[in-house]
């Protein structure tokens, strides 16, 4: 009996959620893939279809040549991210035995502050008057300020790590927490001292939040636009900055969106290529 | 003669602050012998067992393992391995992978190590599970895995911590055996924590029996049950009735006590000391050594009002009372006397051999699982 009346409240249940998903995605992206065929007239975006958007990316190098060097920089902020947040994960899950809580949100609270203000706060730290800077001339190291930390990639590189560090450390963290203990005393006890255990076990199954943090870093580096615009000086623009002055300046929101969609496939397709380490749990690995 | 030892333990002992979790453990296991560490939870047994695979480090004392004092030596270089009580596979890994380990950490290949593998498997009846995952296996395939990763590369001893604590009673049964078999075919020294005194009699060449994390005694099954040190083994391992007695003059050799105005003699004392006469003792004798209205005489008999009959399928359980106290009696169903019935009387014998004195002051130690603590 309750079968049959289960059908259509099944449908009634999933209304909310289908409206929702129609009016904040399905509708604004298929509106930018669709104008991502037209074309600007003037100062206005005519409704008439071609692929010049598309074609004018794929034959000039520049475009391509951002992409490529903002993919490159967000595998190197995605890496730097995790060599920095799994560490501070593996320690504060198998090390720290008291004050485990207060840690983990102290290790989360950067997300609780203005992404303005902690953009800010790194140019105050790397700037030519900066913490840097100052502590090392009064100190005599140096007599001119280094020029290297502010306004090029490497501070680009610096702040977006620091940005995604909470973004791998959570579910590499909540990865690692899942690990039964008595699976590493087995290890242990099995003959695999710490490094051993690490590679065969800990490693291994920490893997579903090491994606999961590595995609997050990844793709959050390579769509942001305000970093290198705040801290990369003018060899920092990126991909993000592309497509964010095409909406704002130049006003050509046909190769905005058309530029918008290639990062979004680009993005889908890492996700894709990676999810299936992401989602499944334990099994993976063995043949 | 040390190297006859597969481990030996001198003066170990583990606090935590001041909490005290073993206290001064002392015993040489013998190579091959299956050695199993019994007592309620609680009492210690899981940490020694801990101490010795190098999972915990002892606050004192010494472990010697084929002779070498192994506390300074971590876990992952001790020639010991545990048979965790949830098993501890690597779920990541075949079972094919899971037995490789520890051959792996030693350096020997997948392709080496085949041969080894094979026998270990085929030891625990395995075959053919080679490519499954372990949560593809159920409790009892994943002990038995987890007993064939712990053996495949010959350990000096295998240290099993309640391994069949979370497997149903009939399942249980079937792999007491097949450890047992096991443990006879490749003759590695077993320790063997359980708190089921079932167990530990039925496979154990000896028991250590302990409490608080008090060692009360060490001996072989036979010795345990017969001969138990304390009322507290006495009362955790079989049934036993514990009467309230008054301490008479001995009489030869043999001591003396009267509970309600019958005399009884014992074959054993564990009071220490001159006893004076009238100072309280405990009089023990186990359940299955209470006659009932029999026909072969016995030391001493007295009558019982019978208060309660329990059927319990191969026998019957008989509480009498012996003035103002309960006398528990276990007959066998063959032998069993329907006239027998609550309020009648029953004649009750006891055998001097079969009673054992302890001092009153053992009382809080005991064990009770009669109706009153229910």
């Amino acid at each position: 009996m309750g079968e049959r009346f289960s059908a259509p409240r099944a449908l009634l249940r999933g209304i909310p959620i289908t409206v929702w998903m129609l009016c904040l995605v399905a509708v604004p992206l298929g509106y930018t893939f669709l104008i991502s065929f037209f074309q600007v007239e003037g100062l206005q975006i005519a409704a008439k279809f071609t692929l010049k958007n598309y074609r004018l990316f794929f034959t000039d190098p520049m475009y391509s040549g951002i992409l490529l060097k903002s993919m490159l920089l967000a595998l190197a902020i995605a890496l730097l991210a995790i060599l920095a947040g799994y560490p501070l994960a593996y320690m504060l899950s198998f090390r720290v035995r008291r004050g485990k809580q207060a840690l983990f949100m102290l290790s989360i609270i950067p997300l609780w502050v203005s992404y303005l203000v902690r953009i800010i706060a790194w140019r105050t730290i790397l700037g030519n008057k900066g913490v840097i800077n100052s502590a090392l001339t009064s100190l005599g190291l140096i007599q001119e300020p280094l020029s290297f930390l502010l306004y090029n990639r490497f501070a680009i590189a610096v702040t977006l790590t620091y940005i995604c560090i909470p973004f791998v450390f959570i579910p590499v963290y909540t990865s690692l927490e899942k690990i039964p203990r008595n699976i590493m005393e087995a290890s242990s006890d099995l003959g695999a001292g710490e490094l051993r255990t690490f590679f065969n076990v800990v490693l291994p199954l920490s893997l579903p939040g090491l994606v999961t943090g590595f995609i997050f870093a990844f793709i959050i580096a390579l769509g942001d636009y305000i970093i290198p615009q705040q801290l990369g000086g003018t060899q920092g623009i990126m991909f993000g900055n592309l497509i964010w002055s095409q909406f704002g300046f130049a006003f050509n929101w046909p190769f905005g969106a058309a530029l918008s969609f290639i990062l979004l496939a680009i993005s889908v397709t890492i996700l894709g290529l990676t999810s299936r380490f992401g989602s499944t749990e334990g099994g993976f690995l063995s043949e | 003669m040390a190297e006859e030892n597969a481990i030996e333990l001198r003066g170990v002992k583990k606090a935590w602050g001041d909490v005290v979790a073993v206290q001064s453990f002392d015993v040489e296991i013998r190579k091959g012998e299956f050695f199993s560490l019994l007592g309620p939870s609680g009492c210690g047994k899981t940490t020694t067992l801990r101490m010795i695979a190098g999972l915990e480090e002892p606050t004192e004392g010494q472990i010697l393992l084929e002779g070498h004092d192994v506390v300074r030596v971590p876990p992952y270089r001790r020639n010991v391995h545990t048979v965790f009580q949830d098993y501890a596979l690597f779920p990541h890994m075949t079972v094919n992978k899971n037995i490789w380990f520890p051959l792996k950490m030693r350096g020997i290949s997948l392709s080496d190590a085949g041969q080894r593998i094979d026998r270990v498997l085929r030891l625990v009846n395995m075959e053919g599970y080679e490519r499954r995952l372990p949560q593809q296996l159920s409790g009892g395939q994943r002990q038995r895995i987890a007993l064939a990763r712990s053996l495949v590369d010959e350990p000096a001893a295998l240290l099993l911590d309640e391994p069949l604590g979370a497997l149903d009673f009939k399942l249980r049964g079937a792999m007491q055996k097949v450890l047992k078999d096991i443990q006879r075919n490749v003759g590695i020294t077993f320790i063997y924590v359980t708190h089921d005194q079932t167990e530990a009699l039925t496979m154990s060449d000896r028991i250590a029996v302990m409490k608080s994390g008090r060692v009360h005694q060490i001996g072989t099954p036979d010795e345990i049950y017969s001969r138990p040190a304390t009322a507290f083994v006495a009362s955790f391992i079989g049934e036993m009735n514990f009467l309230h007695g008054r301490r008479l003059q001995a009489q030869g050799e043999m001591p003396q006590a009267e509970v309600g105005g019958h005399r009884f003699r014992a074959s054993r004392s564990t009071i220490t000391g001159t006893p004076g006469s009238g100072d309280e003792v405990l009089v023990c004798i186990r359940t299955e050594r209470v006659q009932v209205n029999s026909h072969r005489g016995t030391d001493h008999e007295v009558e019982g009002t019978v208060r309660r009959i329990v059927y319990r399928g191969t026998d019957y359980e008989l509480t009498c009372d012996l003035a103002g106290q309960e006398v528990r009696a276990v007959v066998s169903a063959v032998d069993w006397n329907p006239e027998l019935r609550v309020g009648t009387q029953a004649r009750l014998g006891f055998n001097a051999a079969d009673i054992t004195f302890f001092p009153q002051a053992e009382e809080k130690e005991i064990v009770q699982y009669t109706t009153e603590a229910v």
